[in-house]
């Protein structure tokens, strides 16, 4: 059984890890890289807390081979959280107060990341759309939705009321 | 499972030389979002895997009155064609952004089901399907190419490269129906391709998945509708046949007895947005 | 309003919020530790049989396989969550002895170096099983020639030598020939899976001074400590759990499942364990909200008065009870509803099945009571010919009532909560239903209550 030698972007550093064959992306950012931000809820598929953006569009960390990810660039949560403060659309879910248990948060911030990087102005049909394959089991998806409206309305340097 | 051997081959021929080497016991897969939850459970122990996200089998291209699909084309790369509405429609209905990001459209084809709902769309088109092996390639109708439960014309030296749809698509409409409105798996899928001349039906394709040991054609029904207006007798005759001509499953999604009594109501409903005036091309 | 607060009153940010939005908040398997094994559990794959063998040849050779333990390997292999508080009688098994009576229920636990290799010498155990004759439907457990799932020869939990929780009050039967009314119906509800994001896990540590830690998302993490504790025949001393935030539980993380199995196994091995439920595992396996079968009888009054009720309620326990004897308590304490009625009769039996087994969830036992008597209620107002408000307020309980369990009423609110219900979606209330309250009644109004 030959390891392999992976290497890839994470965020703005270089990553290079050791891996066995078919070592999941998901895998190795929880435990060879430290970075826990990227959940582990069903590893199905099926739930979408293990949500990264591969060269900026949203995949499943969990069924990708992280083989399969050599030389592009991952982006996760550890990735868009600034040294200091927080990105605006994590800025927008703590004013709108849009997680309970705080389990699903991550996937649904990397949806909303690379929602408003190609759609800067969504709709509520279009967030709940982006949303589909990410499942919140507290909160009703409502102030989520309401967030990322307003944190699109931030980044787009307006104040906008979230809708709901 | 402990994998010994991951491959990532970087063209076809190398993809069926690891065929030719490992044979049947080598798991392929394109997207994974159908043999990695196996394997991620314990469900699916194989030895060798081989991935073909880097083959280059993903171009989408428009070329002498054919989409020609590549296999490994993403579901989303289908959404964002604009020659075939129906295949758009169709990946729109399935799974979520991230998988469609991830799930090949030649993948679809061995989805467990109910899955395959691109594949219904297909069907409906008449579309053709290239496989390659060791002896080269040969086409076939998609109609063809399933011949069982979970079982196909492919052979085990094999691949699916391509999947090829005559253009125009025509007037075309699709109905997913599941139990909840979206990323979810289909209790009936519905796919429907009309031909018209002035206002009656020359030609008519009803493609229905998740009834069936595969997507299936309801012939009677296409018959059926051959030479009327659409109007709403034809299309209640339509769906009448269709329900009788399907054979549902109990899984853990419905069971046969609901999946039939939907049927004719998804036929109907799809059957009605084209009377209504939905996807009319003329040619 | 005094000046000085500084809370109440005041929008007070959540202290866990930055750490959920930057994805820095450690749940219980955002750990790693050097050397860490990985549980995965050999289950039933039918619902009731008796076990012959297990070989685990095959198992061992398994590359990274390190230990499987059985039930011999487990000091006091007994499973009994409120074992604590004097619940009996000792049924469940961490680890299954001679039968298995769900399909999934846990019979081999497999450490192994990495997940990978431990679900490969799980798929490798090789079980002799000997099928049995499974029931699944609460009635047809209770019928003389059920297949009987407990060791004691029948198939519901004995409270107190009675195989079910009785409240009585008044005489039904009379009320009944009284009655100008029977209402009757029935009220069927699915197990339902609380299914939180985060799956039920933790990892056991054995420290360099002879203690455990145990990372844990149990919701109750006294529960986890002590039966840990009971099972391994540890003094709590040598315990040390942590818990903090759970990724959601709604009732499915109280069954302090996974502990006391990855601490023997960390016993064993003298290395970090970790078990994590599969989403498999949390669905088709972890404890869920009960079946029921409600049957509701209910003798009314032209005018609408309900004047008796009888209800007899089955829950599905699964194959072992759990927390669902505690639910039939809470059930049967409820289920008449808020509703003063002079006479009423409950049985409400704990019924074992070789289903998975049922346990807690958000309001469990009553929340389906509730559902029950609702639709129920909705049925009257249709048979006497009046609205679902009025058959409410008539009915509706105050203080000083004697409830059906023989306690008086005390901050029944039912009629403020309709009013304000009624105010909020713009319905007009009859005048003498805005004027109710649920002040105890005057002796004028005493009429048989």
């Amino acid at each position: 059984m030959a390891s392999s030698i992976v290497a890839f972007e994470l965020g703005d550093r270089e990553v290079e890890v050791v891996v066995r064959p078919l070592t999941t992306l998901q895998s190795v950012l929880r435990n060879q890289v430290g970075a826990m931000a990227t959940k582990e809820g069903c590893r199905q598929g099926g739930c979408g807390s293990c949500t990264v953006l591969v060269d900026g569009e949203p995949m499943l960390s969990c069924l990708l081979p992280v083989e399969d990810v050599a030389g592009r660039r991952v982006t996760s949560v550890e990735s868009i959280t600034p040294p200091e403060g927080l990105h605006p659309i994590q800025e927008a879910f703590v004013e709108g107060n849009a997680f309970q248990c705080g389990y699903c948060t991550p996937g649904m911030v990397m949806v909303a990341k690379a929602l408003l990087d190609h759609e800067p102005d969504p709709t509520h049909e279009m967030i709940a759309e982006a949303l589909i394959g990410n499942v919140c089991r507290c909160t009703g998806y409502q102030p989520i939705i309401a967030a990322i409206g307003a944190a699109a309305g931030a980044l787009q340097g307006s104040k906008r009321a979230p809708e709901r | 499972m402990t994998v010994s051997d991951y491959f990532l081959p970087r063209s076809l021929p190398e993809a069926l030389d690891l065929i030719g080497t490992h044979g049947p016991e080598l798991l392929v897969m394109a997207g994974g979002t159908v043999a990695m939850p196996l394997i991620n459970d314990g469900l699916s122990l194989p030895r060798a895997v081989m991935g073909l996200r880097r083959t280059g089998l993903d171009r989408v291209a428009q070329l002498d009155g054919w989409l020609h699909v590549g296999a490994t084309a993403t579901l989303t790369q289908l959404q964002e064609q604009r020659a075939v509405p129906l295949l758009s429609e169709a990946a729109s209905a399935t799974a979520s952004w991230s998988v469609r990001n991830m799930g090949t459209v030649g993948g679809n084809l061995f989805t467990p089901p109910p899955g395959g709902d691109i594949a219904v769309a297909l069907l409906a088109l008449d579309t053709n399907v290239t496989l390659a092996g060791p002896k080269g390639e040969r086409t076939l109708p998609l109609a063809d190419f399933f011949t069982g439960f979970m079982t196909t014309s492919l052979t085990d030296d094999e691949l699916v490269t391509a999947l090829s749809v005559p253009l125009p698509s025509g007037s075309t409409a699709y109905t997913k129906f599941g139990r909840k409105q979206g990323n979810t798996p289909a209790v009936v899928t519905v796919a429907v391709r009309l031909t018209w001349d002035a206002d009656r039906i020359v030609d008519a394709r009803i493609a229905l998945g998740a009834v069936g040991p595969h997507p299936i054609r309801a012939r009677a029904a296409e018959r059926g509708l051959l030479g009327t207006t659409l109007d709403p007798d034809a299309r209640a005759a339509a769906a009448t046949a269709a329900t009788a001509e399907c054979e549902p499953f109990t899984d853990a999604i419905a069971t046969d007895w609901y999946r039939r009594r939907m049927v004719g109501v998804v036929v109907a409903r799809t059957l009605e947005k084209l009377a209504a005036g939905a996807t009319r091309e003329d040619r | 309003m005094s000046p000085n607060l500084t809370v109440v009153g005041q929008s007070v940010d959540r202290s866990d919020r930055i750490g959920h939005v930057t994805g820095r908040t450690q749940f219980t398997a955002d750990r790693t530790f050097p050397g860490m094994l990985h549980l995965r559990m050999v289950r039933s794959p039918v619902h009731h049989a008796r076990i012959n063998g297990i070989d685990m040849s095959a198992a061992e050779r398994v590359p990274g396989f390190v230990r499987a333990l059985t039930a011999a390997d487990v000091p006091h292999n007994r499973y009994t969550i409120l074992s604590l508080i004097g619940v009996e009688p000792e049924e469940e098994f961490v680890l299954a002895e001679e039968r298995v009576r769900f399909k999934g229920e846990a019979i081999v636990a497999i450490v192994a170096e990495t997940e990978a290799a431990a679900l490969e010498a799980v798929a490798r155990v090789r079980l002799d099983l000997e099928e049995l004759p499974a029931v699944f439907d609460v009635e047809e457990a209770l019928l003389p020639d059920a297949p009987i799932v407990t060791h004691w020869g029948n198939n519901t939990f004995m409270y107190e030598g009675h195989p079910c929780r009785r409240v009585r009050l008044g005489d039904v039967d009379a009320a009944f020939a009284q009655a100008d009314h029977i209402v009757e119906g029935v009220y069927n509800t699915s197990p339902i899976e609380q299914a939180p994001i985060e799956t039920t896990g933790c990892i056991a540590v054995p420290e360099a001074n002879g203690r455990y830690t145990v990372y844990t998302n149990t919701q109750a993490l006294y529960f986890s400590l002590d039966n840990t504790a009971i099972i391994l025949q540890l003094p709590g001393n040598r315990l040390h759990f942590l818990g903090g935030t759970v990724g959601g539980g709604f009732g499915g993380k109280v069954d302090v499942i996974v502990e006391p199995i990855a601490t023997l196994a960390a016993m064993k091995t003298n290395r970090p364990v970790r078990f994590v439920y599969s989403r498999s595992e949390e669905m088709q396996v972890s404890s869920t909200r009960s079946a029921w079968r409600i049957y509701v009888r209910d003798g009314v009054m032209n005018d609408g008065r309900i004047i008796a009720r009888k209800v007899t309620s089955y829950a599905d326990s699964g194959a072992y009870s759990r927390q669902t004897p505690y639910s039939l308590t809470k059930h049967a304490a409820n289920v008449a509803g808020p509703y003063a009625i002079p006479n009423v009769s409950i049985d409400a039996y704990c019924v074992y099945t070789n289903r998975q087994p049922s346990s807690a969830m958000r309001g469990f036992g009553v929340t389906m009571g509730s559902f029950a008597i609702e639709v129920q209620m909705d049925k009257i107002a249709e048979v006497v010919g009046v609205d679902p408000w009025t058959i409410r307020f008539l009915n509706a309980y105050r203080n000083g009532d004697t409830r059906p369990h023989r306690k008086l009423a005390e901050d029944a609110t039912l009629i403020e909560t309709m009013q304000a219900a009624a105010a909020l979606v713009g319905h007009d209330l009859p005048d003498a239903f805005r004027s109710m309250t649920s002040a105890p009644r005057g002796d004028s109004e005493t009429g048989g209550r």
